[in-house]
């Protein structure tokens, strides 16, 4: 009981609010309150007052209605660019420079002439089926095992549906008549492809057409050649390829002069030894200050394009990619071209993305949060798209057909590939590559760094040396690189290349987020200042409102409760209540009076009449009138 | 007896004209209600502040936050249509743009000789007689022979001049007479022109046909540009003569042009090229033109990935006068665009291997109202001739062809046909010419109207090409690679290529990001809104609500006071005026004064809260101009209080 007490006084002292009832209170916040439209309500006459319900109501949901519209704008986390173009001093782009061609040939010769031997002789076969006996029988027998390891086929297509399949070493000398025989047709249909086997002498073999025998013999002898360097050590590789003083004769930068030992070397699969100017790795970036050739990288090349192997690269001149320090020239995607006997001026501009990380958009800082094992990490080269591309593949590779394939770098505890091992992995690689699955996989698992740096490039190029400079310029060079006065230089090998930035050397476009939580918060308090005239302190109010309205609720709760509790009480009387007569009999008549009355106690045990409750005085305090508690609920609703 | 009238005036008034709209009866007070009622924060101070200065100061105040706001406000709907720019790089499998490659030779010079005889012959006697340039004396000679014999009245009507600018006098190349100039000249390249020493020029003249004597002269300074330019306009003449069946199979077949094919790491062919006719450049292939339904796509970018083709330029082959470079043109261009090959053609060189790395980037500009672009062109009087998808390119094309059949006749042979018309040509339009380069002239210098008719599109793809070349075949693979390359040309081709006939081409994506850049509003209604908001409520404190009040109190009630007085006032005239001669109207002051000394008035005021309880009026407002009190919390605390000792008492219960 005291409990109960104890819990009115509290309810009582914390209900402290401006009403008892609903309606009250109501009329209180209405009359109070900040915001604009509910004062009108109650200020009003009867028409008005409707006029402003209606209004207040509408405002109020046009509030949330376009509050719900904002919040949902800054959780899209929009962003806005903003873009700057002009010089400034910036980090001179690292200055990759490869030769398009892998190996020396003379160096690389003695492991690749079983292959050429083969190759050779089945062009001859191919072209010249007739003459082609007459050097075979002077040639020594050529080395089959490596020929039927992946041989290249010829396929007769006269007959569409059952195309003839001729391999050209073993295929006696009656299919080689045939085709001489056909070979008068004005319609050439004979077509060379690649067999690729599963496994050596299996049937599971599926043939790599090509619409040109050239792609053919191209796309044969790379596989071919792969599987033999495969074997080779990487420093009989390097080795073998271009060192940096033959390559490099020139160089200059800005008005300092450098050589060959300012270049970093690295192993590139495709490209041999590739020389990075400005890498970033161990000593500080370059800085560049000024605009115009003068002030940019000078260079100048021999690739000495008498030593290129024949069947392996057709094009001829060196690869150059500019990219940022510390990262990995993919010269494949982004490298570029220069052409021997010219002068290749390339003017930079950097065009830089930085982008805000997540939740804004879907990149990524470091390549940390990538499910992909980068592999070129090995080379201590940031993250980029093209190596997790390229590690995702080649993760693939290792998981599939056991062994690494060579043109990428190999995962721990893994070997390249090559014919004897593995005498699968070409029929494997082919699959894999031409795999949509298996890149869908990767472009989905990969994602693009959050700043993407691009350098434009304005290439031109002039003849060089001219004609008249021709033989001093040689003659030079080739002094300093061999120390003799034989000219040991040409046309066909040399290089002048001029890197250096535009007058305007950056255009960066960088996100900021569009929607903060400043701008939310202004924009919410704008709209709710602008149909209401609310503040915060509004919403504090209404809050206020509410907990007094609660109080009410659970006052009036605790009322029909002990309303409740009472009726139950009379319930438990044991007699049945007074039926309607006896009740016109007590009040006609004042003798009358029912036995069981005097049992209990109590003067709500005497109810005269069952519709008035007894006096209960904590009831009436707590419990609204009649009339008004059951509106008052309704307009809280 | 003289109030009477008057009360009885307010009494019938509050009878038939209850006062229910205004807050107050006269202007000043309604003003002041507003002033004590608004929930504005500047006019209450006005009223509440003491002290003429303090007074002026609020006004002053509250005037100036008045102006800040309108002048605020008006910024924030002029900047409404403004929009943000946001670039997003998305990091997916691309598709693969067309590739549309053309030989810079429209046709085999050796099939459409026949047809180009006479131009021919004509060309090198002008080029005999004016430079004494001759292949072979006896050549000439014949073909000067055969002239005479042929005669066509064709070429003497535009013939080669040589003019002498200062006697303005030319020589013809046939007749060679020198002969007076008249009209205007029109110089095609103008620097050298007008310097002295170079009084030998070549040009021709175009006239009227109609009227002789209205005549164009075009001279240029190069004897080569002038008879390039003139060649090229005698080789259309007779090009849009042949049916276009005839034209195709003169230009290069797709065997004729491609070598080898290799895509995305897998051998294509020709059927993977679409030829698309082109008036100057003949037969060209478009790779990938989506015509089979697919649009092929690359996964992985870099040069081995993308697309790999050797051409076949047969150089000996060339028209020695229309075209005086040797290669292949080619455009990177989006399957719904229409390749404008000799617009924005990037060539390609012989001998050479070109390696074009693109980098794709999608746009799109907001349309109206935020700029002037158009989305799909369908609002542009100018009808698309092309059947491709709009571009500003294909507009001003369309617009200039439009232009020309309507006032010249007939077509352009350069644009396709509009419905109904036919291309020029001599024969059927002898004045085709003179009207052609009239117009063009016009249409350079924006006579036209149809750079202004045209509007950008709104959206649009780009590849960003970077170009780098390298030898190709290298030395030491040129003989296996000729040899295995002249094999795969077949036996159709009886000679050992030669590699200047040769031209490799890379094309492939440097990345697959596709960058996008959009416009988006930099508002929406919504922010503006909120704006309107925050500024309202720095300023003012104020909300829709008080715009709502502003309109109530100034523009209704305002108005319906006047109204009232004005009838009151009426009323009264008439009155006095039925009175006739009865004297004087009385002064009985305003009848609003009484209407609200009335205390009567005051119970059609609008209900306070005091009234809508049905509470009893405070006895302490004797005057019912003042407001009712605002917080009426003290009332209510009242009545509280009243109550809370009867708590108490049940709490000892």
């Amino acid at each position: 009981m005291k409990l109960k007490k104890y819990l009115v006084r509290a309810l009582h002292r914390l209900q402290k609010g401006p009403g008892y009832t609903y309606k009250e209170l109501l009329v209180w916040y209405c009359d109070n309150t900040n915001t604009h439209g509910p004062k009108r309500i109650i200020k009003e006459g009867p028409k008005k007052k409707f006029i402003w319900f209606f209004l207040t109501l509408l405002f109020a949901s046009l509030v949330f209605w376009q509050w719900g519209i904002l919040i949902n704008t800054y959780l899209s986390y929009n962003v806005t660019s903003s873009l700057s173009i002009g010089f400034k001093t910036m980090k001179f782009p690292a200055v990759t420079i490869c030769n398009a061609n892998p190996f020396k040939y003379s160096e690389v010769k003695p492991l690749l002439k079983e292959l050429d031997r083969l190759i050779e002789a089945a062009l001859e076969r191919i072209l010249q089926p007739t003459a082609g006996n007459s050097s075979e029988n002077v040639s020594p027998p050529l080395d089959l095992e490596l020929w039927n390891q992946i041989p290249l086929v010829l396929i007769d297509e006269h007959d569409k549906d059952n195309p003839i399949i001729l391999d050209i070493f073993e295929t006696n000398q009656t299919a080689v008549g045939n085709e001489t025989a056909v070979g008068n047709e004005t319609s050439k249909k004979y077509k060379l492809a690649v067999k690729l086997c599963s496994q050596q002498g299996s049937d599971n073999c599926t043939y790599r057409n090509f619409s040109s025998a050239a792609q053919a013999v191209t796309e044969w002898y790379i596989l071919q050649s792969t599987s033999i360097l495969s074997r080779v050590p990487l420093h009989d590789r390097i080795r073998m390829g271009y060192q940096a003083e033959d390559m490099i004769l020139a160089c200059l930068y800005g008005a300092e002069p450098c050589n060959y030992k300012n270049f970093t070397q690295i192993y590139h699969p495709d490209h041999g030894n590739c020389y990075i100017f400005n890498w970033g790795m161990d000593e500080e970036a370059l800085n560049s200050s000024n605009p115009g050739a003068e002030f940019g990288l000078k260079l100048i090349l021999d690739i000495s394009q008498q030593d290129y192997i024949p069947y392996l690269s057709s094009a001829a001149g060196a690869r150059l990619m500019l990219h940022q320090q510390k990262s990995f020239p993919f010269l494949k995607d982004q490298g570029i071209y220069a052409m021997a006997g010219t002068e290749t001026s390339i003017g930079v501009l950097v065009d830089e993305l930085e982008r805000m990380g997540y939740p804004y958009s879907d990149c990524t800082v470091n390549g940390s949060d990538v499910p992909v094992r980068n592999l070129y990490s090995q080379y201590n080269t940031s993250y980029s798209i093209q190596a997790c591309l390229r590690s995702c593949f080649q993760n693939h590779m290792v998981e599939i057909c056991g062994c690494g394939h060579y043109m990428f770098p190999l995962p721990a505890g893994v070997t390249y590939c090559n014919n004897e091992d593995n005498p699968g992995w070409a029929y494997c690689y082919s699959s894999l590559r031409s795999s949509i699955k298996q890149r869908q996989i990767c472009i989905d698992s990969c994602k693009e760094t959050c700043n993407d740096t691009q350098y434009k490039m304005t290439i031109s190029m002039a003849d060089w040396p001219s004609e008249a400079s021709e033989d001093w310029i040689f003659h030079i060079l080739s002094y300093e690189r061999d120390m003799s006065t034989n000219v040991t230089l040409d046309r066909n090998g040399i290089i002048k290349l001029n890197i250096y930035f535009q007058e305007y050397n950056y255009r960066t476009i960088s996100e900021s987020a569009a929607t903060t939580i400043v701008w939310l918060l202004s924009s919410l308090g704008g709209q709710f200042g602008f149909w209401m005239g609310g503040s915060v302190l509004c919403l504090i109010e209404f809050g206020e409102i509410i907990i007094d309205s609660l109080w009410i609720t659970v006052i009036h709760v605790i009322g029909w409760c002990k309303g409740l509790k009472q009726r139950r009480a009379r319930a438990r009387y044991p007699d049945a209540p007074p039926t309607v007569s006896e009740l016109v009999e007590a009040h006609t008549n004042l003798g009358f009076q029912p036995e069981a009355v005097g049992a209990v106690a109590g003067p709500e045990a005497l109810p005269p009449e069952p519709g008035t409750p007894p006096p209960n005085y904590d009831s009436l305090r707590v419990r609204p009138p009649r009339g008004l508690g059951p509106a008052g609920d309704a307009d809280t609703e | 007896a003289v109030t009477a009238p008057g009360k009885k005036i307010t009494a019938r008034l509050k009878r038939t004209l209850p006062v229910r709209g205004p807050q107050a009866p006269t202007l000043s007070e309604l003003m002041r209600w507003y002033c004590l009622n608004t929930n504005t924060h500047g006019c209450r101070r006005i009223v509440v502040s003491r002290g003429r200065l303090r007074r002026l100061l609020w006004i002053l105040l509250t005037l100036s936050a008045v102006g800040l706001i309108l002048w605020q406000c008006a910024e924030l709907l002029m900047n409404y249509y403004s929009a943000s720019v946001s670039v997003t790089v998305q990091f997916q499998k691309l598709p693969f743009p067309a590739v549309t490659i053309c030989n810079i030779n429209p046709y085999k010079y050796s099939a459409v000789k026949e047809y180009l005889s006479e131009l021919d012959k004509e060309t090198k006697k002008a080029l005999e007689t004016f430079y004494g340039f001759s292949e072979g004396k006896s050549k000439v000679r014949r073909s000067v022979d055969e002239w005479n014999s042929t005669g066509s009245d064709f070429f003497q009507q535009i013939p080669l001049l040589k003019v002498e600018d200062f006697s303005r006098t030319a020589t013809d190349l046939h007749s060679g007479q020198k002969r007076k100039i008249e009209g205007s000249v029109f110089h095609k390249d103008s620097s050298i022109v007008n310097s002295g020493d170079s009084n030998d020029i070549i040009g021709f003249q175009l006239c009227d046909a109609n009227n002789s004597s209205e005549c164009a002269l075009y001279t240029f300074s190069s004897g080569v540009n002038a008879i390039q330019e003139w060649y090229k306009l005698h080789y259309m003449n007779i090009m849009a003569q042949i049916p276009l069946e005839t034209k195709e199979k003169l230009s290069y077949s797709a065997d004729d042009l491609l070598l080898t094919c290799f895509f995305d790491g897998l051998s294509c062919d020709k059927r993977h090229f679409t030829r698309f006719h082109h008036p100057l450049h003949g037969n060209c292939y478009t790779f990938n033109s989506g015509e089979s339904g697919t649009i092929l796509s690359t996964s992985t970018g870099g040069s081995e990935y993308g697309l790999q083709v050797v051409l076949y330029i047969d150089e000996a082959d060339y028209n020695p006068f229309l075209v005086t470079s040797t290669g292949a043109k080619i455009i990177v261009h989006d399957q719904n665009e229409y390749p404008f090959i000799e617009d924005i053609g990037t060539e390609i060189e012989t001998a050479a291997a070109t390696s074009i790395g693109m980098h794709f980037t999608r746009s799109r500009k907001l349309s109206k109202p935020y700029s002037d672009c158009t989305e799909t062109g369908a609002d542009i009087p100018v009808e698309n001739l092309y059947n491709k998808s709009y571009s500003l390119q294909i507009c001003l094309h369309s617009c200039f062809q439009k232009a020309m059949v309507d006032s010249c006749g007939c077509a352009q042979y350069a644009q396709p046909l509009p419905a109904g018309a036919e291309y020029c040509n001599y024969k059927k339009n002898p004045n085709w010419m003179y009207c052609y380069y009239r117009l063009h002239e016009k249409f350079v210098k924006e006579q036209l109207g149809c750079q202004q008719i045209c509007k950008d599109a709104c959206s649009f793809k780009e590849w960003a090409l970077t170009t780098s070349i390298a030898q190709w075949p290298s030395t030491v693979s040129e003989d296996w690679m000729l040899r295995v390359l002249s094999w795969d040309k077949g036996q159709k081709l009886n000679k050992k290529l030669n590699k200047t006939d040769l031209a490799n081409l890379m094309v492939f994506y440097k990345d697959l990001n596709e960058r996008f850049i959009s416009e988006n509003p930099a508002n929406t209604l919504v922010i503006l809104l909120s704006n309107f908001g925050g500024q309202l409520g720095l300023w003012m404190s104020c909300s829709v609500v008080c715009v709502i009040e502003i309109v109530e109190v100034f523009f209704i009630d305002s108005l319906s006071i006047v109204l009232r007085r004005q009838w009151q006032k009426a009323k009264k005239w008439w009155r006095d005026r039925q009175r006739g001669g009865a004297g004087k109207a009385p002064r009985a002051g305003d009848p609003e004064r009484q209407g609200h000394d009335n205390p009567a008035c005051t119970d059609e005021d609008l209900p306070t809260f005091t009234t809508a309880l049905r509470l009893p009026l405070p006895q302490d407002s004797p005057l019912p101009r003042t407001p009712p009190p605002n917080y009426s919390t003290l009332r209510l605390e009242t009545a509280f209080t009243e109550q809370l000792p009867d708590t108490l008492e049940l709490g000892q219960h």
